[in-house]
């Protein structure tokens, strides 16, 4: 009797001493990751929403606690046409405009792309070529383009059209640069379609061939929505990137949003509210607020555009 | 698919006999059509590049020129070599780029393949909390964490050097998220059986497992090399000395003393541009591959 609770006992004792060492073995692969994790994401997160309490004047001063007076501060801006306001304002602009013809622009390429073409390889690596460049590079050659007398007022001129100042003048400076975006970001999601695209059965569009129908209502009743899965991340991601973009404006107009604040963004407010004017406490604040925002539409989205599909 | 043409004698309708071949022998206007307007964005695609690299070997007075011509008569490597002189810091941008670039590809590869080890075969309790968090992490706007961030690489002595750049960035939570959804889809037999013979985990993975994530190793170094490369944002607020910038950063600035002179601007510009370009040309029919079986296709 004795000996055999002992041998279960054992028995137990060795199968979770197994477990406690392969879950050793599974943290150590993890380690390092987790090490990046925490300290440069999950702590730098937690210390964004906590210095957010405090007076920060990064290298003067000891952070002093300062309540909700930073979010005062920004409800002030934000009821008084402050700064954080036209940045809000025109990222929103900019992230409407972006989004939507962006997303509409990489669906039609990938609806291009996947047909059967020779030198599908070609076709596919001119189009990414926008999106692997960096940022800086492209904002330096579209500065040139955009220039008065530059390459796309030249091209404008061929057709007898007399292209504005593009950079200079306050209502198409903000333009200019979402044409540059989405004209850089589109083929990035125009892979994420294709891939989609790919996952969808030939046998869909021969039986709906086989009923009678066009191409035009293949594309809008049967593509369309099964790939709102795609549509909902594209759209998503897209929205994400496009509240934050700084890059651009920064290299194109500098850091003030010129002409006019015009293409003043908000993360270009935050930058400047930590960077200048070295209120680290209040950019935090900026930055938290910027992602409320971010969350509530990525959920609103969600909500309405995402869908769980089955074949 | 039918290649039927009758039944009972009479002839099937023509939707039935649909041949099995995609390409047909005869072309037709939807197909002409189709190539030109490929052809017509694949030139708008390229047109700025093609045009910034004929500009990059023009002199200042032609650079002005009206109407602007698209190749330069006489080129000439003026820029090129104003950029390399002794004046200017490019070559210490270039070497900082490219050491923030090459080692943050690398150690991706090894540390994120470890993670994704450890979340895509192997059971262990966490699991579930850390790989919901990778994911969450993901959508996390960059702006949010960008401040403390930095007050956390200042507090280690990270900033103003290499370790402020590559460290926080040595593995991400996108390339774990990939590693992971590419082992997933090895068997499990093939480290099991090793096991029972006696390997280790370690072993097992190293000699039997790494070997075998090619396809998820090109996709994870090409990203992680162009983000480096191309980072702007955090190498501009990471580093102070003018020495320590890397070619983004060292660009913007150059643009910001020779604003006007666009010769030498774009010249700048394809330097960056040039190596990422040859890097995914070599690669892309692995890249686009490993996109796909990593399982971006938004679901």
């Amino acid at each position: 009797m004795q000996a055999a609770i002992s041998m279960k006992k054992r028995r137990q004792l060795r199968f979770s001493r197994l477990k406690l060492l392969n879950a050793l073995t599974a943290y150590t692969f993890l380690a390092p990751y987790l090490i990046v994790l925490i300290i440069f994401t999950l702590i730098a997160i937690v210390t964004a929403l906590y210095l957010s309490f405090f007076y920060v004047d990064f290298g003067f001063t000891q952070p002093i606690f300062y309540g909700f007076n930073n979010y005062l501060h920004i409800w002030y801006d934000l009821t008084h046409n402050g700064d954080f306001l036209i940045g809000l304002r025109n990222s929103t602009e900019y992230t409407v405009g972006v989004v939507t013809l962006q997303t509409i622009l990489a669906l039609i390429l990938a609806l291009l792309l996947n047909q059967k073409v020779h030198g599908l390889g070609i076709f596919r690596t001119a189009f990414y070529l926008p999106a692997m460049t960096s940022s800086v590079a492209i904002s330096l050659i579209f500065y040139w383009l955009y220039q008065p007398q530059g390459g796309i007022n030249y091209f404008l001129a061929l057709f007898h059209i007399h292209g504005p100042a593009w950079l200079e003048n306050p209502a198409t400076a903000l333009p200019a640069i979402m044409l540059l975006n989405i004209w850089t970001t589109a083929p990035t999601f125009m892979l994420m379609y294709l891939a989609a695209l790919q996952d969808i059965p030939d046998t869909l569009y021969e039986a709906a061939r086989v009923d009678g129908a066009n191409t035009w209502q293949i594309i809008w009743r049967i593509i369309v929505p099964l790939l709102r899965p795609t549509t909902f991340a594209v759209v998503a991601l897209g929205s994400i990137g496009a509240f934050q973009m700084f890059d651009q404006a920064f290299v194109m107009e500098g850091a003030s949003g010129d002409p006019l604040r015009s293409t003043l963004t908000a993360a270009m407010v935050i930058y400047d509210t930590a960077f200048r004017n070295s209120l680290m406490g209040l950019a935090c604040a900026q930055a938290f607020v910027l992602f409320i925002i971010i969350f509530a539409v990525t959920l609103v989205q969600k909500r309405y555009i995402d869908v769980n599909i089955q074949y | 698919m039918s290649t039927i043409s009758e039944v009972g004698g009479k002839a099937l309708p023509q939707a039935a006999t649909i041949s099995r071949k995609r390409l047909p022998k005869a072309i037709h206007p939807g197909h002409i059509l189709l190539y030109l307007i490929l052809t017509a964005y694949a030139l708008f695609s390229l047109a700025p590049f093609l045009f910034a690299l004929s500009s990059s070997f023009k002199t200042y007075a032609q650079i002005l020129a009206w109407p602007p011509s698209f190749i330069p008569h006489p080129g000439t490597l003026g820029n090129y070599q104003f950029i390399f002189s002794g004046a200017q810091l490019f070559p210490r941008y270039i070497l900082n780029s490219f050491i923030y670039a090459v080692a943050t590809a690398a150690l991706n590869v090894v540390l994120a393949a470890m993670a994704g080890y450890a979340f895509g075969r192997m059971e262990f309790p966490g699991k579930t909390i850390f790989y919901l968090l990778t994911l969450a992490v993901l959508m996390i706007p960059t702006q949010l964490i960008l401040i403390p961030k930095f007050l956390v690489t200042y507090t280690l002595h990270l900033t103003d050097n290499y370790g402020g750049l590559i460290v926080p960035a040595m593995v991400t939570p996108t390339s774990v998220f990939l590693m992971t959804q590419f082992l997933k889809t090895l068997p499990k037999e093939l480290e099991e059986s090793a096991m029972i013979d006696g390997c280790s985990r370690f072993r097992a993975f190293w000699q039997i497992i790494f070997p075998l994530i090619r396809p998820a190793m090109t996709v994870v170094a090409l990203l992680s090399f162009q983000g480096a490369w191309n980072d702007f944002l955090w190498p501009l607020i990471v580093m102070s000395h003018q020495q320590n910038y890397t070619l983004t950063v060292g660009l913007a600035f150059f643009k910001g003393n020779y604003v006007t002179q666009y010769n030498l601007v774009l010249a700048g510009a394809m330097i960056s541009i040039a190596p990422l370009v040859m890097v995914f040309f070599i690669f892309q029919r692995y890249f686009i591959q490993g996109l796909a079986t990593s399982g971006l296709a938004g679901r």
